[in-house]
This record gives C-alpha cells, structure tokens and sequence, in this order.
C-alpha cells in the first residue's frame, strides 16, 4: 500500500510540476484562487506562491522573489531539510535537523510569518514589492 | 543529580536538549513530534492562515518539552497536527473542487458551442 502511495504522489508533484512550468498562473484562469484573497483583497502569507514558483521553474528569480518573497527565502531551509530526511531514511544515521525542536525556532517564524503578512499589505513603497 | 540511561535516550541516539532541566518529568521521553516544517508548508502553499495555529502550537510543544512538561508538550503536538492537517486538507479540497468546477464548466461550454 505504502510504496503505491509514494507513486501516486510521485506521478501527481511530477505532473504538477509540468503544469505550473508550462503554464504562467498570471495568464491562465485555471488556477484557484486564495479564498482569502479573493473575499477580502488582502494577500496572505501564501498569496502568490503559484506564480512564484512558476517564475523559479523557469530560472525568473527576481520575478519569483516580486511574487512571494517568503517562499522564496524559505526554500533554501525546506531543501535541506529534505536532504537531511532524505539522508536519514536512506542511512538511518542522523536524525533530521535538530533547530526545528529548539524552544525559539517556532517563535522567530511565527513572527516572520506574521510580520511578512501584516507589512506585505502596506500599500506605499517599500513594502509593495512585498505584495503578490 | 540523575546519570542519564542509555536505555532512556530518546531513539536515534538523539540526546534531549542540553536546556532540559535535571530531575523533572519527562526526562528521557523523546520530544514529540512539531509538525513544524509541515505547518510552514501550509502556511506557504495552502494559502490558509490556520497553518499560523500549527506554527503557534509548535512554539508550545517545544517551550514546554524544554521546561520539562511532558504531557503538555504532547498534547500540543496533537493540536499542531489537527490544526496542520486540517488546514492542508481544506488546502486540497479547495484546489480540487476549483479544477473539477473549471473542467464542469469547460466541457458544459463546449457543449453548448457544439449546439
């Protein structure tokens, strides 16, 4: 059951990862909208992450940053810690990253998170290029 | 104060932290999981604040496993997952009811051009 699971969902990233390279969100309509987006006109921390990472999936970078600077800055982090899972699954040595587990990690994204959602719908200048 | 077990080290080797203080409950106990990572992703993809309430539940999981409260960490780790889970499945559910009304609506229209 378990290996058909990661197959399917192999096969539907790998897919989804074609649509999002081949297809600019900003064109298309097919694309869901955030709710919370749509019915209060606000961004929130995830709004333009489509478009950013169709923007990453064709090298845009600066582009991808303009749509969602937060994922963008938080790859980096997300990649190694699948690499570090990734490397434990495979080894069994190591046990993922230790900072996620440290009593401040979750306070400072918190605040990230939060001053990103509050200050990104700023709407004078140098906080626009925040917004979606 | 207490030598620590080889027996009572979390599994994987991996030693608590050294901020736990000695002698208190749940010393020993591996922290449970944050969903951290999982909330971080929701709150980027699922394009819902509830992956906020997963984040702000990882805080406490790893405040009060570090201040020695076991079972509140554990039971902050429950929340986080709830909170996490349910964000990420009204994330799905809002992306396939989207495509599946957007494919509706495409064959429905074509139809009608072909009339």
């Amino acid at each position: 059951m378990k290996p058909l699971l990661y197959i399917f969902v192999g096969i539907l990233l790998l897919s989804l990862t074609i649509v999002y390279y081949k297809f600019d969100p900003e064109m298309y309509s097919f694309f869901p909208e955030c709710p919370f987006h749509k019915y209060l006109h606000l961004d929130c921390p995830g709004c333009g992450s489509q478009r950013a990472i169709h923007s990453l999936l064709n090298l845009h970078f600066y582009q991808a940053m303009d749509y969602n600077l937060l994922l963008v800055l938080s790859l980096p982090l997300l990649m190694l810690h699948g690499v570090s899972k990734i490397y434990h699954r495979l080894t069994g040595l190591g046990n993922g990253l230790k900072f996620w587990y440290y009593p401040k990690t979750p306070v400072i994204i918190a605040t990230i998170v939060i001053l990103f959602w509050i200050v990104r719908n700023l709407p004078f200048m140098p906080f626009k290029f925040l917004a979606a | 104060m207490e030598e620590q077990k080889p027996n009572q080290q979390a599994p994987f080797g991996q030693q608590p932290f050294n901020q736990q203080p000695f002698g208190q409950q749940g010393f020993g106990n591996p922290i449970p999981k944050n969903w951290l990572v999982e909330s971080i992703l929701v709150t980027l993809f699922c394009c819902l604040p509830l992956g906020i309430a997963g984040i702000i539940n990882a805080t406490s999981v790893n405040t009060k496993y570090a201040a020695g409260d076991y079972s509140g960490a554990l039971a902050a780790s429950q929340a986080a997952g709830k909170w996490t889970k349910i964000g990420f499945f009204i994330g799905i559910g809002i992306f396939v009811l989207y495509i599946l009304f957007f494919v509706v609506l495409g064959v429905g229209g074509a139809m009608m051009g072909s009339n």
